[in-house]
């Protein structure tokens, strides 16, 4: 589903190169839960962002579902993220003017084969699998940190996407909403066969994910299913 | 950009507005309301000017069209056929001679200088509101000797001693009262029949009598007259009759209002009209760099967000119009507020002109300039809001997303 082919990412701060990514490989197939791991500044955020195409490599090329996303257009790229991707930001990153309900379907609303019935259902429903339906008129500061995130979840899936990323989605939750969180992550994957796309640094976060990869000063140390890590060949 | 897009860009636009800081907004169409009234103000007090001076010129010095004595003699002559063939004129309500005489009056103590117009009051009810004008006392009759009526200044005000007035008068003449009147060596009693305000100044300061009364101080039927005014009836257009008057053969100097007003006050016009110009460039400068700044304030402070809603699928048009339609609803909210601000003072203006001693103005706004200024303002709105949204709806998502 998604092809990463030697990936690089260098930063230039005067004389001064940092490699964000250094030539990063890897095969992501439909249905994963993978988990993108490691300390910080060792460029999982900058593998993340690449993928869901808000930044773009310095070299290599990432293939999703056949599409090369390096030689699409401005406006291609907004409608792929638009129709192919979601993707579940740290703080959240709702609009606060706008309702839980407006929120979730905003998304939805730009889609050309929704009308406006289907957007109804569509927010309806999900709002309703995270358990915040009845919340639906409510601005998010009127919600928790996690009920947030759980809105966050909510307009990522609400489009239906191909692949949905999460950028540590729990770094701001204490541990009992961050469980939620994440079995709400797990339900979606497992309900929708949702390709899953999360970046994480604690590491009790392992236990949800189906496949862990390491990554090291912009490198993959590591790869593997079930927290059986093999070393990156 | 279609449907769609322009639907989620008025929903963010009007949510922001609805949600947002409150006092943002308010403040915001504030500015613009002032703006508008600023823009409107000073052309619409110059306009007020203009129609009040024009207005008092037609009433007390020239009515709608003026006939003069030929080039090179004091006098019109032949007066009473000239005022019997312009009379049966279509389109003329009514002719009426003047004659002015210089004099000094003396009351009491007091010795002043003035000038004395003889009218027909009858006619002069036709051409001239001098009739309405009346604060004491009562106006000319027509066959009315040895009697005038005079301007409120000249009368003046016994409880002002000499040394405080403004103007020289003749320090609280009041009706009933007798006054002197020489006329270059010609001494005549009056009694003061009424007393005039007219807000004109030149009015003011003339005393009227009758056409009859004049003859006696000249000694004989007064053929001729200084000048004639001509009234209009409505419907008639002045330079329609400034032309048929020339073609029933009035050889005589004969202008109209506007030709006079143009040789009188065109130098004054030509500089309100400058300073009007001025006005409305600074009003719309003013309007245009205070919302852009507002709304550069208001996408720096949503640039995050802005890096969001591109992350998560929303095309940099539709944020682009987002921010561009809040301009635009603020800029009508604000156009609005400011067209009410304005009538409600073009309201107050009307009971409480601006007076001086020469005229008196009111704010003088047409339709016509209530639409030119609000599209101008508007225009001005839409750009000065779509220049700072155009520019960070370009800005790349990581870019804005760090902001």
């Amino acid at each position: 589903m998604i092809d990463i082919n030697d990936l690089q990412k260098i930063y230039r701060m005067g004389d001064v190169e940092v490699r964000a990514l250094d030539g990063v490989t890897l095969d992501i197939q439909k249905g994963e839960f993978l988990g993108i791991m490691g300390a910080s500044g060792s460029g999982k955020t900058t593998l993340l962002h690449m993928l869901g195409l808000l930044d773009e490599p310095t070299s290599g090329n990432i293939i999703i579902d056949g599409t090369d996303i390096g030689r699409l257009s401005d406006y291609e790229k907004t409608m792929f993220r638009l129709y192919k991707l979601g993707y579940v930001f740290q703080d959240y990153a709702l609009v606060p003017d706008l309702t839980v309900m407006e929120n979730v379907s905003l998304p939805a609303m730009l889609r050309k084969d929704r009308d406006e019935e289907q957007i109804k259902n569509d927010s309806a429903s999900i709002l309703k699998k995270i358990g915040l339906y009845e919340r639906q008129d409510h601005l998010p500061r009127e919600l928790s940190g996690g009920q947030q995130q759980r809105v966050s979840i909510a307009r990522a899936m609400v489009n239906k996407p191909d692949i949905l990323f999460a950028d540590e989605p729990c770094a701001n939750l204490d541990s009992e909403s961050s469980r939620v969180v994440l079995e709400l992550f797990k339900e979606i994957n497992e309900d929708f066969n949702q390709t899953i796309v999360m970046v994480s640094h604690e590491d009790w976060h392992k236990d949800y994910f189906h496949r862990i990869v390491r990554l090291k000063d912009g490198k993959v140390i590591s790869d593997g299913f079930n927290g059986k890590d093999k070393k990156a060949a | 950009m279609g449907k769609k897009e322009l639907k989620v860009a008025f929903l963010l636009a009007l949510r922001s507005l609805q949600r947002g800081s409150r006092s943002s907004v308010i403040l915001t169409i504030l500015i613009i309301g002032m703006c508008f009234t600023n823009m409107v103000f000073l052309p619409g007090l110059f306009n007020g000017i203009g129609q009040s001076i024009t207005k008092q010129i037609v009433d007390y010095e020239t009515g709608n069209v003026m006939v003069n004595p030929k080039t090179g003699e004091q006098y019109v002559t032949d007066l009473d056929a000239l005022l019997d063939r312009i009379n049966s004129m279509p389109g003329v309500e009514r002719a009426t001679p003047h004659y002015t005489k210089a004099a000094t009056v003396k009351y009491r103590d007091r010795v002043l200088g003035v000038s004395v117009r003889a009218i027909k009051p009858g006619d002069e009810k036709f051409v001239s509101p001098l009739y309405t004008k009346m604060v004491s006392g009562s106006y000319l009759g027509e066959d009315d000797t040895g009697e005038v009526i005079i301007g409120k200044p000249i009368a003046g005000d016994p409880t002002i001693k000499r040394a405080d007035e403004n103007q020289a008068s003749l320090g609280g003449v009041r009706v009933g009262d007798s006054i002197t009147l020489e006329y270059g060596g010609i001494v005549r009693e009056y009694r003061v029949k009424g007393i005039y305000y007219t807000g004109w100044y030149s009015a003011d300061t003339t005393m009227y009598t009758t056409w009859s009364d004049m003859e006696q101080v000249e000694g004989k039927a007064l053929d001729k007259a200084e000048y004639i005014t001509v009234k209009i009836k409505p419907g008639y257009s002045e330079k329609f009759i400034k032309n048929e008057l020339q073609q029933y053969g009035v050889s005589e100097d004969v202008q109209t209002m506007s030709d006079l007003l143009e040789k009188s006050m065109g130098r004054a016009l030509q500089s309100f009209a400058i300073i009007n110009a001025v006005s409305l460039f600074v009003g719309v400068i003013i309007t245009t760099v205070v919302l852009f700044i507002v709304i550069t304030i208001k996408t720096l402070n949503s640039r995050k967000q802005i890096g969001i809603l591109k992350a998560i699928g929303v095309d940099k048009e539709v944020i682009m119009h987002n921010f561009g339609l809040q301009v635009i609803i603020l800029a009508i909210l604000g156009i609005a507020f400011g067209v009410i601000m304005t009538f409600l003072l073009s309201i107050y203006m009307a009971y409480n002109p601006v007076v001086t001693p020469e005229w008196s103005a009111t704010l003088y706004l047409t339709p016509m300039d209530y639409v030119t200024n609000c599209l101008i303002l508007f225009l001005a709105s839409v750009v000065a809001g779509y220049v700072p949204a155009y520019q960070v709806s370009r800005e790349d998502i990581q870019s804005a997303m760090r902001a």
